[in-house]
């Protein structure tokens, strides 16, 4: 079973986004990870592989720095990778990093495409199904159980009232939600390894991507001004005395929110 | 110049009912629509929801297709987008709302490859200037606010839960039964099962108050004073990434970054202390109120009202206090 992992480098969860004022691109220059839901995405790739055999490819676009974080999802125990990585890529919006992805996936080839929810930078959640969508392949997102027997995906998608089942034949796209695994920590072997095993990068020439679809020309959306939003401030702050339950029904009640 | 006019809605369904963001879509296409020329539809995907035209038609949109269908009684992102796909065709729209949702996003992002239109993710504003629209899109946890702009004849947006005001404004809608043919793709997953274990649950996105718990909790029988305040509030609960890794909580109630962007009217946040990953998920709301032991948190830096003290002290008290004057005793 040949699967293919799209993941992502983003900016730490933990540091401050900041956009740069002219371009309104992510300044990049601060800590960056690997998308944590991507990592639950490899985890299930790997335990599929073990079951059946296989490959586990990972796919990511993004900056040549971006194959420090590829390599983390090497590490865990996939077995090659791809980074698409060009200049005239930088600013793609959704549909132009859909684009790029689905025309790398199209001279791959692959049973399952594991995507990761959605990215903890951008937020969109909406890559994985455009790349279904542009690939022709059923699509199965937010998934918080999956199984397969090779030729058939058996899987759960969260609803906020639970879950809803779906069967769905191979070669698939799906996405998974935070939870669906325990994604291993990479062991140090796992680690020392991850540095021989292949991770080809390709521009847009080898991949012969339309120009006009891709970077920050060729978005269809625009940011047309950024401004940091008006920074919340700290309001009343009382130490509890006893009566603080009290004080907080008044502020409610004086909001109008009772 | 594009003959395209107006705006579609693609409704998300909830529990028998439109979800309120539909209603909020519909209302501010209402409110562009003079503008923009054209009418306000909505397209209403599902079995047995004709009666949901009604809902629709009240806050006023004057055209309402209906893929009424056994096929698509529960979501399934490829006949959902066959569906959507064939309103937005009959309705030929310069606009089409989705919601900002789980649903809205597979289907919204696969109308826009399959029609090849940009996709403008997660808005919270949407106006006309100078005869172009111009949405507002809060980045990176709601630090930054970004104005975008699609380019093309048709546009396509997915709106945050909570953004627009609704606001009835009943018109008499022309229904009009859409018959889909869906594509052998999309009709290769199946459904095999439904499970609702959470039949009544107020939907974090939904809610207009959360009462969410984090460390200070203590652990999974500490969320029972969070439920009890949220309860008499009408309230979602949520849970910080501290409370759902320490496995206290199911991770779908986890608010931030890794968790679910929310823009209630109030936010109650217990025992939470404020990380810069928390507050990316909640910092939109209208009013946040703090409760926690710590002097220092960063959460009294941004709370409205803030609380130093147990929250086991203060949380049962304050719901004693709403319930007592919630029914007049």
């Amino acid at each position: 079973m040949n699967i293919i992992v799209c993941v992502k480098q983003v900016v730490d969860t933990e540091a401050e986004k900041r956009l740069d004022p002219t371009s309104w691109r992510l300044d990049r220059t601060v800590p960056n990870i690997l998308n944590p839901y991507d990592e639950y995405a490899v985890e299930e790739a790997l335990k599929l592989k073990e079951q059946h055999g296989g490959q586990v490819t990972v796919l990511c676009m993004g900056p040549e720095g971006a194959a420090d974080d590829v390599r983390k999802a090497l590490a865990m125990g996939a077995d090659d990778a791809v980074l698409i990585s060009d200049a005239a890529l930088a600013g793609s919006d959704v549909m132009g990093t859909a684009y790029a992805l689905a025309e790398a996936l199209k001279t791959m080839s692959y049973d399952l495409i594991i995507f990761g929810n959605r990215s903890t930078d951008g937020e969109t959640g909406c890559v994985p199904a455009a790349v279904a969508e542009l690939l022709g392949r059923p699509f199965l997102s937010t998934l918080s159980k999956m199984e397969s027997d090779g030729t058939t995906l058996k899987v759960h998608r969260e609803t906020d009232l639970g879950y809803v089942a779906y069967d769905c034949p191979l070669p698939a796209v799906v996405s998974v939600a935070k939870g669906i695994n325990e994604p291993r920590y990479p062991t140090m072997k796992g680690i020392l390894g991850a540095k021989k095993k292949p991770l080809e990068v390709k521009d847009v020439a080898a991949l012969g991507l339309d120009i006009s679809k891709i970077g920050l020309g060729g978005a269809k959306t625009k940011v047309l001004s950024a401004r940091t939003a008006p920074p919340r401030t700290a309001g009343t702050k009382i130490e509890d005395d006893g009566s603080s339950a009290q004080k907080i029904a008044d502020f409610l009640a004086a909001e109008k929110l009772l | 110049m594009s003959d395209k006019k107006g705006i579609l809605v693609v409704a998300e369904v909830g529990q028998d009912r439109l979800a309120n963001v539909t209603l909020e879509s519909i209302t501010r296409a209402r409110e562009l629509a003079p503008e923009m020329g054209g009418p306000v539809s909505a397209v209403i995907i599902g079995s047995g929801v004709a009666a949901l035209g009604a809902q629709a038609a009240a806050y006023g949109a004057e055209r309402v297709y209906l893929v009424d269908d056994p096929q698509v009684a529960t979501f399934q992102s490829g006949l959902f987008t066959d569906a959507a796909v064939a309103a937005i065709k009959a309705a030929d729209p310069a606009l089409v709302l989705f919601s900002t949702s789980a649903d809205g996003r597979d289907v919204a992002a696969a109308c826009a490859a399959r029609l090849g239109t940009g996709l403008l993710v997660d808005i919270t504003g949407l106006e006309l200037r100078d005869g172009n629209l111009v949405a507002t899109h809060p980045c990176f946890g709601g630090s930054l606010i970004a104005e975008k702009q699609a380019s093309g004849d048709l546009v396509m947006a997915t709106v945050r839960p909570s953004s627009f005001a609704r606001s009835e404004a009943p018109v008499t809608a022309e229904t009009v039964p859409l018959s889909v043919d869906f594509s052998p793709t999309s009709l290769l997953a199946k459904v095999t099962d439904v499970v609702c274990e959470n039949l009544g649950l107020i939907s974090l996105e939904e809610a207009t108050i959360i009462v969410s718990g984090g460390r200070g909790v203590g652990g999974p029988e500490g969320f029972k004073v969070i439920e009890e305040l949220a309860e008499v509030l009408g309230a979602a609960v949520g849970a910080s990434r501290a409370a759902v890794d320490a496995g206290w909580k199911h991770h779908q109630y986890q608010v931030g970054q890794t968790g679910k962007t929310v823009s209630p009217q109030l936010y109650i946040a217990c025992g939470i202390s404020g990380s810069i990953q928390h507050r990316a998920g909640m910092q939109t709301s209208r009013y946040i109120v703090a409760i926690n032991k710590d002097p220092d948190a960063p959460i009294f830096q941004f709370a409205d009202f803030g609380v130093v003290g147990d929250l086991f002290e203060v949380v049962p008290r304050l719901t004693e206090e709403i319930r007592r004057r919630k029914t007049g005793a």
